[in-house]
């Protein structure tokens, strides 16, 4: 296929892109730094005194890194990613980005197995595709799992959303 | 001496089967992270972090080195039955390792790999037994400014001699440093880049930031390469074994040069990765079979391997006695040296006696334990990498998503980690070296404080960084090290030119 092999974006406009990015964030640094005080205080060098030095390089080396690539413009030539390959990092990410938002809803287990059931469920390279049984046992055997491991053996309470006031409705009605 | 006596009081400290099984676990764990694409083994030990919060500090450490080990085993899995190094550090074991896997020597290549990565541990950890005192001892007498200048000498060496354009290495380590500062300011107590948001209050750990960037970004790359894990099988036998160490002492220059070369690098922080590579293109250069590296030498797995274990032992001197971890996975292990409440540096040898030589005497056991696990466990681990990746992907995922919510209990970190995550991707592909930002996240705040402290002492005179010989020569050599590249430059121009008078005149 022709299409799939294409570029969707040069490397070079990405490189523009993140030495914008990282410039800002060395100028989101300076004025945070400045409005803690930059100056010499009572007690010595106030609080933003050498973060606004650290934003300061920042910025410079972004600035430096961003005419380094106008420079080379012309010669910058590189592929960053192609569309087939695009196409195959936002299939991964933007579940990632659901899965992420919505852990605060439905708790870490219940979004960690629908996570790992969506994925398995979408896979259609293969050539038989998964049951609902290996499905259903996959993730919620990872989500059983991680509940057992951190939870009851390392005693790290993990947020259990709707499923944990469940379980707390449960234990309250058969008290 | 009292290194040894030291040391026997750390051997019956570990001695314990509790303390035996951590280790087990451990190594078992990092083998596991090693094997796994998108973890390694500094996003295995920042996973694991929050779980040690209730373990004592030795046990803790017993934990995490081991990981740290066993990670460095499961890279060389990889690297020679899948050409997939599960490590940057294990990429120059694939060389030679993958054909000889391909020539049906898989055992063969896994053992060397093994058995010289034992012997290059041990030497890293004899180094780190009898200089480390002495180099904590020596370091006494550092105050601010001397810590400063040794910390200056840290972030200039990688600045100066990263493989990555040193402007891209500046870039990423200023992130950390800026991350470091947000919350609280450690001297004063004020709040400061918080931007009064309350989820930037408690500050952003440097441990969502490793899970992130290599957890997450790695699994990008990873999905847009579509790799498929095609790997030779093996199984290793005792006599495998026996008849690949009946070889190895005929390779023993190559064994003792990459050891230097790894116990230099781990020092230095140039890092098992950088030692990996240059023992590699050593061994090629020096070896009478040249021809044959690339195609499946043995020499080719024993140097990597060798150098790879020795540099990331030898990493663990500068961060248990100057408080500068000399890779990445040891920045993060210093990061919760101080979480546990200690503080690592020279004073850590005398107020922290127990644990310094638990750590070092429970090295020389866990490699010991990861070698005979490792070499148990190899077809184990190979048939992991042959559960689909539709399966593997979003567990690992989970995994690191549930990591960075532990750290503080917050879905807001499980946010930053997604954000890092999609840094790591482009950092990594427009060649922004990661390790540096870790770094400078882990020591942002001990750095600021010396540089403040030192600030106060000469009510900001920059002149106190030359005030003395000793800080003097700290503070010249880490702006040597800075321009190291345009000084070479400069060298060669120079030499070019008398070479190219010389030809004239004769």
């Amino acid at each position: 296929m022709s299409t799939s092999t294409e570029t969707l974006v040069g490397s070079r406009w990405v490189e523009l892109g993140l030495a914008l990015f990282t410039a800002s964030l060395g100028a989101v640094i300076m004025y945070g730094s400045y409005e803690s005080g930059i100056g010499w205080g009572d007690a010595g060098p106030e609080p933003g005194y050498f973060p606004f030095y650290i934003g300061l390089l920042l910025t410079a080396a972004s600035v430096a890194n961003l005419l380094g690539t106008l420079f080379h413009w012309r010669r910058l030539l590189e592929p960053f990613v192609s569309r087939h390959g695009f196409a195959q990092v936002l299939k991964v990410f933007v579940p990632i980005v659901l899965f992420v938002a919505s852990m605060p809803l439905l708790g870490i287990y219940l979004s960690s197995a629908l996570f790992i059931g969506w994925f398995m469920w979408r896979d259609t390279q293969r050539e038989k595709r998964y049951g609902w049984l290996t499905i259903l046992a996959v993730a919620g055997g990872a989500a059983v799992a991680s509940y057992l491991i951190f939870a009851l053996w390392f005693k790290v309470p993990l947020d259990a959303g709707p499923l944990g006031d469940l379980a707390h409705w449960i234990k309250g009605a058969l008290k | 001496m009292s290194e040894i006596d030291s040391l026997m009081q750390g051997m019956s400290l570990i001695m314990t089967p509790g303390h035996i099984g951590l280790m087990v676990i451990g190594v078992l764990l990092g083998i596991l992270v090693g094997v796994l694409p998108g973890l390694g083994a500094p996003n295995g030990v920042a996973l694991l972090l929050p779980l040690t919060f209730t373990m004592s500090p030795v046990s803790a450490i017993i934990l995490l080195s081991c990981m740290y080990w066993g990670a460095l085993f499961g890279g060389s899995i990889t690297s020679i039955l899948f050409n997939i190094p599960g490590e940057p550090s294990s990429v120059a074991t694939t060389f030679d390792g993958y054909p000889m896997a391909r020539q049906g020597r898989a055992a063969e290549a896994l053992t060397a790999a093994f058995t010289s990565a034992l012997l290059g541990a041990l030497v890293g950890v004899l180094l780190l037994t009898f200089l480390s005192t002495r180099i904590a001892e020596f370091a006494m007498q550092f105050s601010s400014p001397e810590f400063f200048a040794v910390y200056l000498l840290a972030f200039c060496t990688f600045i100066g001699m990263s493989k990555n354009p040193p402007l891209k290495t500046v870039v990423s380590m200023m992130i950390g440093f800026g991350m470091a500062a947000v919350g609280m300011d450690t001297v004063s107590g004020d709040l400061r880049l918080t931007f009064d948001q309350p989820w930037l209050l408690s500050g952003m750990s440097f441990e969502v930031a490793v899970i992130g960037l290599f957890g997450i970004g790695e699994i990008l790359c990873t999905v847009e390469e579509g790799l498929v894990f095609r790997g030779e099988r093996a199984r290793i036998t005792p006599m495998d074994i026996l008849r690949t160490w009946k070889k190895m002492p005929r390779y023993w220059l190559t064994l003792l040069r990459s050891t230097l070369v790894g116990c230099w690098m781990g020092i230095t922080p140039g890092g098992p990765t950088a030692a990996s590579f240059m023992s590699y293109s050593l061994a090629r250069r020096f070896s009478k079979n040249r021809e044959n590296f690339g195609k499946g030498e043995l020499e080719g797995v024993i140097a990597p391997e060798t150098a790879d274990h020795s540099a990331g032992t030898s990493a663990l001197l500068p961060m248990l006695t100057l408080g500068i971890p000399g890779s990445a996975t040891a920045a993060v292990m210093l990061g919760g040296l101080m979480i546990w409440g200690l503080h690592p540096g020279p004073t850590l040898f005398t107020e922290q006696h127990d644990f310094v030589w638990g750590l070092i005497a429970s090295m020389y056991l866990g490699n010991v334990v990861s070698l005979i696990v490792v070499l148990a466990t190899v077809p184990l681990f190979a048939s992991i990498l042959r559960i689909p990746f539709s399966i593997i992907a979003p567990i690992i995922i989970m995994v690191c998503a549930i990591g960075a919510y532990s750290v503080h209990n917050s879905m807001f970190d499980v946010g930053l980690m997604l954000v890092f995550g999609a840094l790591g991707y482009l950092f990594k592909k427009l060649g922004y070296p990661i390790a540096p930002l870790v770094l400078a996240a882990v020591l942002g705040d001990k750095a600021e404080d010396a540089f403040r402290q030192s600030m106060l002492f000469s009510n900001g005179e920059m002149g106190i960084f030359w005030s003395n010989p000793l800080v003097g020569g700290l503070t010249t050599a880490a702006l040597l090290m800075l321009f190291w590249p345009l000084i070479a430059r400069g060298i060669k121009a120079l030499f070019n030119l008398r070479t190219r008078r010389v030809e004239r005149s004769a």
